[in-house]
């Protein structure tokens, strides 16, 4: 039984869904990348992002979800992780600009809640995501002076995934429901415009323009309110296994 | 002198200061001392000084052979997480009077360097690690 509101529980899921796919992402991509540097940076994020899983998980395991459940065992479908994690293809940029703007989309989201129990924890989160976004935002800038075109054609696909994650742009303060409910101190239409207007700002002044961005994305008709999508894709069956650790079970150390 | 301050409905709150752990520790019972004295000899896995030195136990209360230690962590990414558990329920499920551990942890208040003694700020600069 949860003592948080009726769709609370649901957005909780999916940024943790999300984060579960940003560790199981940045992980797969730690050792591709072009420098020491950013493979480290890669490796750091994504144990980060498993400890910010661990203690979610627990907040949503007393708010009566499954614990197996939430450690996935589940199918591909009931994940609620944003469209743009469900997997990463291409090269070093294409990454980049589906992983930043999921990252940072999360975050906003976590920052939103206006709860005083989980106060703490959100604001020692925001002490690593500090440094995630700090970092994707200075390597967009870098790849956007160096592949404009991927990094443009990428994000004109994740970054209405990320606004989808946030909420439609119909949940303003009298339509958002978490808002509503007092769940969240800003509706997801205050979310998305920050979110909108920090990218159209980090690319200004580079080659990458944003102006086929479909920024009212998603229609509030095709927008899924568990799954926080406008699509019915999923991870595949090959990232659930490794995320459930099923299959290496009979090696953990407790 | 203990900088414990109050807030306006009168409940003690603790600063982050070096004296954090200091102040949790000033109303532990007789026993609950003994507690954190054994939770005092657990090291951190990372860095030469204990758990209560690095300021990660928060709290120890003792009811009847129940013991609850309330810790925070550093790094929530931690991944001595596991085993930094086991340390603290193992070394105290072991002592006379105590018959079941449970570590609750919390991020409130927010674990901080600030929170660290001048003596262990030594002991880590000694070891070779900046604050």
């Amino acid at each position: 039984m949860s003592d948080w509101p009726e769709p609370a529980v649901d957005y909780v899921q999916a940024i943790t869904d999300t984060k579960i796919l940003l560790g199981q992402r940045y992980a797969q991509w730690s050792l591709a990348g072009p420098s020491l540097e950013d493979d480290i940076g890669g490796a750091s994020a994504a144990q980060e992002e498993i400890g910010h899983v661990r203690q979610l998980v627990r907040e949503l395991e007393g708010q009566g979800r499954d614990p197996d459940w939430l450690n996935g065992d589940r199918e591909p479908e009931e994940f609620a992780n944003a469209a743009s994690l469900d997997r990463i293809d291409g090269n070093w940029a294409e990454y980049l600009a589906s992983i930043a703007p999921t990252d940072r989309a999360a975050w906003y989201m976590l920052d939103a809640i206006d709860r005083d129990d989980l106060d703490g924890l959100i604001t020692k989160i925001g002490e690593d995501e500090y440094f995630h976004l700090e970092y994707h935002d200075a390597r967009l800038e870098t790849l956007a002076d160096e592949d404009p075109e991927t990094i443009q054609a990428t994000l004109e696909e994740t970054l209405p995934q990320a606004l989808a994650l946030i909420g439609p742009a119909a949940h303003d303060e009298s339509a958002d429901p978490l808002y509503d409910a007092g769940f969240t101190d800003r509706p997801a239409a205050e979310l998305r415009e920050a979110f909108a207007e920090h990218y159209r700002e980090l690319f200004a002044d580079t080659d990458v323009s944003l102006e086929a961005v479909d920024w009212d994305a998603p229609p509030i008709g095709e927008w899924d309110e568990t799954r926080r999508r406008a699509d019915a894709g999923a991870i595949a069956e090959a990232d659930v296994t490794q995320i459930s650790g099923k299959q290496n079970e009979l090696f953990a150390m407790n | 002198m203990s900088s414990a301050s109050s807030d306006p409905d009168g409940a003690a709150t603790t600063s982050l200061s070096g004296e954090f752990v200091a102040e949790r520790r000033a109303d532990a019972s007789a026993f609950e001392q003994q507690l954190w004295d054994v939770l005092d000899e657990i090291p951190d896995p990372h860095i030469p000084v204990s758990l209560v030195e690095m300021a990660m136990i928060y709290d120890v209360d003792e009811a009847d052979g129940h013991v609850t230690v309330e810790m925070s962590f550093p790094c929530m990414g931690c991944p001595a997480y596991d085993m930094i558990h086991n340390d603290v329920e193992s070394c105290l499920t072991v002592l006379d009077g105590v018959d079941e551990v449970d570590v609750e942890v919390v991020w409130d208040p927010v674990w901080s360097k600030d929170m660290l003694t001048p003596e262990v700020r030594s002991k880590m600069n000694e070891s070779g690690i900046s604050l």
